[in-house]
C-alpha cells in the first residue's frame, strides 16, 4: 500500500506544495490537478464532487490512477493513488497529514502555508517516505523533529541562536533527548508542566431522517471523547464509566488498552501531549440491541429498527402547499429538550430552481416555559422572534433561532414564488442546532485514576451535543 | 576608597551594559533580514525570484546566505519551477555544520536524485558518512539519499548501507532502511540474497529491546498494520486450506482472532484491511463481524463514506443479507450536503435490502429536487424488483403510481419510470416463457402485459423521447393476442389507439420517437394484415417518413416498406413506387417477415449491471473507480490443502514459546505474541542493557496473561512493562514495515 505523493491546491486550483512523486513522468502531478480543476466545475452542487475521481493514463503504457481529495480550509489537497491501493488508505493519510498541520499552524489556510513552506515540507518528506510510505505520524514524534514555528523559535532565530540544532542533535543533549528517545512513541519523554491538567471533551452528533408522517427513519449519535492532557511525566490513566453500556462501535486512539476496555469496559492508557481524539463511539440506546445485532442474517423485524432509534429532541409540523407558480408553507417547531435550550437552531429549505420572491414572517408561538420566556426578553427582540433569510444563490431559506428554551414554539409562514413551471422544493427541512453541557448518551465519567506519578491532576469534564436532522414533508 | 572602588565598579558594570547593549543592537541589525523571514516565509514565495544569486549564496560562506538560498531553492521547487541545474552546488552543502541547511539540503536532494543520478555519485562519500552522523535524523536520511539515487553500480554500497543502519540503534534509522530494501531490489535485482539475509536476520532477532524500540517506529503507522494485514491474508490464501464452517486451519483461526481487535482503530484503512481478512480469509460465519466496523466508518467523513459505501455495495451483492438489517443506516443523513456523491448508490442500496422499505425512501427521493437522484431512485426500485422476485409486484404498482402521479410534470420522474418498467417488463416477460413464472404473472394483478397497455394508455403523457420511444416499442412487440376483441383480429386492441395517436403527431417526433413508430406500424401490420384501417395508417407513417429530414428515419421507413412488400402494403400505399416490379428480389412472407421482426428481441441485456465487480478485490481502487486499474488485487484461490503447518514453526533457538503460542503451531507469519518478537527490527548489535533478559521473560509473562498484570499497575518497573502492554498493539505494525519491505522482493523471486 502506497500512495504515490500529495498535492495541496489553492483556491484558484493551482498547486502550493507538492511533494516528491513516486512516478518518474514528469506530467503526472499536473495530469491529477487538471483532471480535478476539470472536475470541480462539473460537480452541478459545489462540492458534490466525487472524492474519487478516476484519471485516465496519459500514454497508453501508463497505468491508470484515481486522485483522492480533500477540502481542507480554503485548499484541496490532492493524493493521487494507482494499482491497486485502497482508496481509504489515501483518506487516512490525508486526515493524518491534515492533523498534524493543524497542530502545527491551528487554522489552516494557503497563506498559512505559504508563510510557513519550509516547514510544511520538512513535515512532508518526515511523513512520506519517497515510495510512498507513511514515515512518522505521530504528532508527538514529529515534533522533536521538525520544530514547530513558534514565536519563541523566530525570536532565537533572529538573535542568532539556532534553536534547530540545538534540540534536534542528539548527542547535544545526551541519550535522553533528541528525537524518538521516548519509550512510548505518541508520547514525548520528559515533559514538565507546572500545573497537571486533562481535559475530556464528550462532543456527540445526532444525525435522523424523519419522514412526513413524523416518523423517525433513522438516527444515530456518534461521539467523539476529545481530550487535552497537560501531564508531567508518564502518566497511566485509568478512565472508568458509570454507565459504559451506553456507548458501542467504539475506535480508539493507538494508546488505549484493547484488552482492558474489553474486559472492563474502561479506558486505560498513557495520553499522547496535547489535543487527541481518544476514542469515538456510537450511542445505543438499548443495550439489548447489541445482542440482537449479530444474530443478523434473517430478515430484520422493525421493532429492531425502532429499539434503536434515539427520540429527536424538537416536533416540527410542516404544512407546505405547492402551485404551478410557487407556494406558501409554515413550519411549526417544538422544543421538547428537557432542561437545555437549543442553541443556534438552523433550519434550511431548499426551494428549487427559479424560487423566488420569498416572504416570510418568523415568529415565537405560544408555550415554553414562561421562564425561561422572561430570560429571553432581556435579549435582543431578533432572538425572541427568531429570524429567516433567502440566499438567492444557492435558492435555500434560512430559518434562524439562536436560543429556544424547553418547550418553547417556534413559527415561520411563509411564502416564495418560482419562475420556472411548477414549484419544485426539497421534501424536505434540514434542522441543525447544539446543546451545550448536554449529551445525548448521557455517558458519565466515574473518576479518572492517573497511576505512575505523584501528582494530582486538575481533570475536567464537558459534554456538548449538536443535531443534523432532516425532516420530510 | 570604598566608595571610589564601588563608583570604579558601577561604571565598569554601566559600561559593560552600553557595550552589551551596543552588541546586542548590532547583532539585530545585522539580523533584520532574519527579521522579515520571521515574520513568515511567504515572502519566498513572492513570484519575482528568478532564482538569481542562488549559485553564489550557495557557494558562500555564511550559513544565512546558504539557508537563504535553500529555501528560496525549496519554493521554487514549490512553484513546480525545476530546479536541478543547483544541483551540483547543493549537493556540497550536504556536509554543513547548520542542521537546518543540512535537512533543506536532504528535501532538495531526496527529490532529485533520482533525476540526477551522476551528480549524486559525486557525494556519495559524504552520504556514506553520513550514515556515521550522531543524529538519527542525518543517517535516516542519508540513507533515504543513497537508496533513491537510481544508478546500478552503486547497489552493492547501498546492500551496506542498509545492513548497517538495519541495525541501527534508532528504530527511526532502522525503518528507513527497512523502506530502502525495496528500492534497492529494484536497483539491482542480483542484490536479493543479501537483502534476503537483512530481511531474515531482522526478521529473526529476538532483543528484548526490539520490542519496544521497534514499537517506537511502528507504533504509531498504521500503514504498517495494513501492509502486514494484507501480507497475512495473501499468505493465508496462498498457503492454508480453505477455512470451512466445520474445519478452520488453526493458523487462519489464530489470524482471524489476532486481527479481530483491529477493527477497533480509528484508521479506515485499518479497519478495510481486517475486513478484507474476514471476508476473504474467514469461513461464512465470520462475515456478519465486518458489518458494524464498516457501519461505524460511514459516520467518519464524507470521503471515507462513498468508499465504504462502494464497498459495502459490493459485498451486499454476494451477501446480501448481511447489512439488510441496517438498511436505514445507508440513508443519507445530509442530502444537501455535498457527502452524497449520489444519493442513488443509496437507494439502490436500500431498495436491494429491504422491500417494505421500498415505498418510503425511493419515493420520498422520487420528490426530490434533483433529476439525477430522481432518476437514480427510480432505477433503483428497478433493481430492487429484479433482485428480489417477491416484491416485483410492490415495485411496479410504485413505477405506475409514479407516472400516473406526476402526468408529465416532470419528464425526468416519468422517463425514468418509464425505462425502468421497460426493464421489468421485458424481463419478467423473459422469465415468464421460460420457467413456471408464468403462473405467478398470470395470477399477478399487474401481469406484464396489463402495464404495457396501462402505458399506453398514457402514451400522451409520456413527453420524453426516450420514454416514448421506449413505450411504443414495448407495445409493438407486445401486441399480439389470439384473443377476440374489438379491434383488429390478431393485436390487443389498445395497440391500434396507440398507432393513430402517435400517427397523428408525427411530424413533430423526435427522430428516436419517430423510427419506433415506423417499427409498432410494421409489427401491427405484421400481426394484422388484413385489417384495412391498420394498413392505411401504417401505410400514411411509412410515406411520411420516407420523405423526413432525418436520414435515419427515411431508411428505417425504405426498409420496412421492402420487408412489408409480401403484404400487400405498396396496395395501401399506392403502388407508386415505380421500380417496384422491375426491382425483383425475394419477397418475405408475413410468417418470415413476423421472425424478422419480432425474434431475438426478447433477451433483456441488462444494460444496468456495470463492470462485474468480482473482479476487483475488496479495497482496491478497482471497486471505487468501475473501471481496470492495472493493480494485480485478485487474490489468489485458497489451496485445497495447506502447506505443511510445522513449516510455519520458528525453527531457531527461539525460547521456548510463550503459553499463548501453543494453541496455533504459529509461526514467523502468523501474528502471535511469539511473533511480536521474530519479526521485529532490532539492533544485531544493539547492546541489550543489563537484566533485559529478566524484563524480556516479564514482557513474555506480561503477554501470556496480560490480565493479571493489568491489575497492578503501581511499581515502576510494572510501568515499564505497561510500555511493553501498549507495544502489544504495536508490535503488530512493528512487524510490518519490515515485512512488506522484506517480502517483496521474495515474492517476485
Amino acid at each position: 500500500m502506497a500512495i504515490d505523493g500529495l498535492i495541496i491546491l489553492d483556491n484558484t486550483g493551482r498547486p502550493i506544495i507538492q511533494s516528491g512523486f513516486r512516478s518518474t513522468s514528469p506530467s503526472y502531478p499536473l495530469l491529477h490537478v487538471d483532471a480535478f480543476n476539470n472536475a470541480l466545475p462539473k460537480s452541478h452542487r459545489t462540492g458534490d464532487i466525487d472524492p474519487v475521481i478516476y484519471v485516465p493514463p496519459y500514454n497508453v503504457a501508463d497505468s491508470p490512477s484515481a486522485c483522492c481529495h480533500v477540502e481542507c480550509g480554503d485548499m484541496r489537497i490532492l493524493c493521487p493513488v494507482s494499482g491497486d491501493v485502497d482508496p481509504l488508505f489515501a483518506f487516512a493519510f490525508l486526515q493524518t497529514f491534515i492533523d498534524i498541520l493543524r497542530e502545527y499552524f491551528g487554522a489552516l489556510s494557503a497563506a498559512t502555508l505559504k508563510d510557513n513552506f519550509d516547514v510544511v515540507y520538512q513535515l512532508l518528506e518526515e511523513t512520506l517516505d519517497s515510495g510512498g510510505h507513511p514515515l512518522t505520524t505521530s504528532p508527538n514524534a514529529l515534533r522533536d523533529i521538525v520544530l514547530p514555528p513558534s514565536l519563541l523559535s523566530k525570536l532565537l532565530n533572529v538573535a542568532g541562536a539556532n534553536i534547530n540544532s540545538t534540540i534536534n542533535s542528539g548527542s547535544g543533549l545526551g541519550a535522553a533527548g533528541g528525537p524518538f528517545s521516548s519509550p512510548i512513541p505518541w508520547r514525548k519523554a520528559g515533559l514538565r508542566y507546572n500545573s497537571n491538567e486533562i481535559y475530556f471533551d464528550m462532543v456527540e452528533e445526532l444525525k435522523a431522517i424523519v419522514n412526513k408522517h413524523g416518523t423517525t427513519l433513522t438516527s444515530s449519535v456518534w461521539g467523539k471523547i476529545e481530550t487535552n492532557a497537560k501531564l508531567s511525566g508518564t502518566p497511566d490513566c485509568l478512565l472508568t464509566f458509570t454507565n459504559p453500556h451506553v456507548i458501542t462501535d467504539c475506535a480508539f486512539h493507538p494508546c488505549v488498552r484493547l484488552q482492558r476496555w474489553k474486559r472492563d469496559s474502561s479506558m486505560s492508557f498513557v495520553p499522547p501531549d496535547g489535543h487527541f481524539t481518544l476514542a469515538e463511539y456510537r450511542f445505543t440506546p438499548s443495550s439489548t440491541a447489541t445482542t440482537a445485532r449479530f444474530m443478523s442474517a434473517g430478515a430484520p423485524t422493525a421493532a429492531l429498527a425502532a429499539k434503536e432509534n434515539i427520540p429527536i429532541p424538537f416536533l416540527l409540523k410542516p404544512t407546505v402547499e405547492l402551485t404551478e407558480t410557487g407556494g406558501t408553507f409554515e413550519f411549526k417547531l417544538t422544543s421538547r429538550m428537557p432542561s437545555q435550550a437549543m442553541e443556534s437552531v438552523v433550519a434550511e429549505m431548499y426551494l428549487g430552481e427559479g424560487a423566488g420572491g420569498v416572504k416570510c414572517v418568523a415568529s415565537r408561538g405560544d408555550g415554553g416555559g414562561n421562564v425561561g420566556r422572561r430570560g429571553q426578553d432581556g435579549s435582543s427582540s431578533g432572538s425572541n422572534t427568531g429570524s429567516w433569510a433567502f440566499d438567492a444563490k444557492k435558492m435555500v431559506v434560512r430559518w434562524e433561532i439562536p436560543v429556544a428554551p424547553p418547550s418553547s414554539v417556534w413559527l415561520l409562514r411563509g411564502s416564495f414564488t418560482s419562475s420556472n413551471s411548477g414549484a419544485r422544493p426539497a421534501h424536505a427541512l434540514q434542522v441543525r442546532f447544539a446543546v451545550s453541557s448536554y449529551t445525548f448518551s448521557a455517558l458519565k465519567v466515574d473518576q479518572l485514576k492517573v497511576t505512575g506519578e505523584v501528582y494530582k491532576p486538575y481533570k475536567g469534564v464537558r459534554g456538548r451535543a449538536t443535531a443534523n436532522v432532516e425532516w420530510r414533508w | 576608597m570604598a566608595a571610589l572602588s564601588l563608583e570604579n565598579a558601577s561604571r565598569t558594570i554601566s559600561e559593560n551594559a552600553s557595550r552589551l547593549g551596543q552588541r546586542l543592537q548590532e547583532s539585530f541589525s545585522e539580523h533584520t533580514r532574519e527579521l522579515s523571514i520571521a515574520k513568515g516565509s511567504s515572502l519566498y514565495l513572492e513570484p519575482d525570484d528568478k532564482g538569481k544569486n542562488i549559485r553564489k549564496q550557495l557557494d558562500s560562506s555564511s550559513d544565512r546566505e546558504k539557508l537563504d538560498a535553500m529555501k528560496r531553492l525549496v519554493a521554487l521547487i514549490s512553484k513546480g519551477r525545476n530546479v536541478s541545474e543547483y544541483f551540483a552546488q547543493v549537493v556540497k552543502n550536504v556536509a554543513s555544520q547548520n542542521l537546518e541547511i543540512r535537512k533543506l539540503v536532504y528535501i532538495y536532494l531526496l527529490r532529485y536524485a533520482e533525476h540526477e543520478p551522476d551528480l549524486a555519485l559525486l557525494s556519495i562519500n559524504t552520504f556514506q558518512k553520513d550514515l556515521t552522523d550522531s543524529n538519527p535524523l542525518i543517517r535516516a536520511m542519508a540513507l533515504r539519499v543513497l537508496s533513491g539515487i537510481k544508478v546500478p553500480m552503486i547497489g552493492s554500497i547501498v546492500v551496506l548501507a542498509i545492513k548497517k543502519c538495519a541495525a541501527d540503534m534508532s528504530p527511526y534509522v532502522r525503518k528507513a532502511a527497512a523502506l530502502a530494501i525495496p528500492k534497492c531490489y529494484d536497483l539491482d535485482s542480483t542484490h536479493l540474497p543479501a537483502l534476503i539475509e537483512i530481511i531474515s536476520s531482522l526478521l529473526r532477532d529476538r532483543s528484548p529491546l526490539s520490542i519496544g524500540s521497534v514499537a517506537v517506529a511502528f507504533e504509531a503507522t498504521s500503514g504498517g498494520q495494513i501492509n502486514l494485514l494484507n501480507l497475512l491474508l495473501r499468505y493465508a490464501r496462498t498457503m492454508l486450506p480453505r477455512p470451512s464452517e466445520e474445519e478452520i486451519d488453526s493458523d487462519v483461526k489464530f489470524l482471524l482472532t489476532s486481527a479481530e481487535p483491529l477493527f477497533q482503530s480509528r484508521n479506515p484503512a485499518v479497519v478495510l484491511a481486517v475486513t478484507r481478512v474476514f471476508y476473504y480469509a474467514g469461513p461464512p460465519s465470520y462475515h456478519s463481524r465486518i458489518v458494524q466496523p464498516l457501519l461505524r466508518l460511514l459516520h467518519t467523513s464524507k470521503e471515507v463514506e462513498r468508499v465504504v459505501v462502494g464497498y459495502v455495495l459490493a459485498v451486499s451483492r454476494s451477501a446480501s443479507n448481511l447489512f439488510s438489517a441496517f438498511y436505514h443506516q445507508f440513508l443519507p443523513t445530509d442530502r444537501r450536503s455535498p457527502a452524497i456523491h449520489s444519493a442513488g448508490i443509496y437507494c439502490q442500496f436500500t431498495c436491494s435490502l429491504h422491500v417494505v422499505y421500498l415505498h418510503v425512501a425511493s419515493q420520498d427521493y422520487a420528490d426530490d429536487p434533483d433529476d439525477e437522484i430522481v432518476s437514480d431512485a427510480i432505477s433503483a426500485i428497478g433493481r430492487c424488483a429484479h433482485s428480489i422476485p417477491e416484491c416485483t409486484q410492490q415495485c411496479l404498482t410504485a413505477l405506475i403510481t409514479m407516472i400516473k402521479n406526476h402526468r408529465g410534470k416532470f419528464y425526468a420522474v416519468v422517463s425514468s419510470a418509464v425505462m425502468v418498467l421497460k426493464y421489468l417488463v421485458q424481463s419478467q416477460l423473459a422469465t415468464a416463457s421460460s420457467s413456471s413464472f408464468a403462473a405467478v404473472a398470470a395470477t399477478a394483478q399487474q401481469s406484464p402485459l396489463k402495464i404495457i397497455a396501462q402505458l399506453a394508455r398514457r402514451i400522451d403523457d409520456i413527453k420524453h423521447a426516450q420514454a416514448r420511444a421506449c413505450v411504443l416499442w414495448l407495445v409493438g412487440q407486445y401486441s399480439a393476442s389470439n384473443e377476440p376483441s374489438s379491434g383488429p383480429e390478431g393485436v390487443v386492441e389498445w395497440a391500434p389507439d396507440v398507432l393513430r395517436k402517435s400517427a397523428k403527431g408525427f411530424a413533430a417526433e423526435s427522430p428516436l420517437v419517430k423510427l419506433q413508430i415506423i417499427t409498432l406500424a410494421a409489427k401491427l401490420l405484421v400481426l394484422s394484415p388484413s385489417d384495412r384501417t391498420l394498413s392505411l395508417i401504417s401505410g400514411y407513417v411509412l410515406s411520411l417518413a420516407k420523405y423526413d429530414l432525418n436520414y435515419d428515419v427515411r431508411d428505417r421507413a425504405r426498409m420496412m416498406t421492402s420487408l412489408l412488400s409480401g403484404l400487400g402494403l405498396s396496395e395501401v400505399v399506392g403502388a407508386k413506387d415505380p421500380d417496384q416490379e422491375s426491382r425483383g428480389g425475394v419477397i418475405l412472407r408475413r410468417e418470415q417477415v413476423r421472425l424478422v421482426l419480432f425474434d431475438g428481441k426478447i433477451g433483456v441485456v441488462d444494460t444496468q449491471e456495470e463492470l462485474d465487480l468480482n473482479v476487483a478485490a475488496l479495497g482496491s481502487l478497482g471497486m471505487i473507480t468501475h473501471k481496470p486499474m492495472h493493480g494485480d488485487s485478485v487474490l489468489p484461490d485458497w489451496l485445497e490443502r495447506g502447506v505443511e503447518s510445522s513449516l510455519r514453526d520458528t525453527e531457531d533457538d527461539a525460547p521456548p514459546p510463550p503459553p499463548v503460542m501453543s494453541f496455533s503451531s504459529s509461526a514467523p507469519i502468523a501474528r502471535t505474541r511469539g511473533l511480536a518478537s521474530p519479526v521485529v527490527l532490532t539492533p544485531s548489535g544493539g547492546s541489550p542493557t543489563g537484566g533485559s533478559k529478566a524484563q524480556y521473560t516479564d514482557l513474555d509473562k506480561f503477554y501470556a496473561d496480560e490480565d493479571e498484570e493489568d491489575e497492578e499497575e503501581e511499581t515502576e518497573s510494572e510501568d515499564e512493562e505497561e510500555d511493553g502492554g501498549e507495544d502489544e498493539e504495536g508490535s503488530a505494525e512493528s512487524g510490518e514495515e519490515e515485512e512488506s519491505g522484506g517480502e517483496k522482493p521474495q515474492g517476485h523471486r
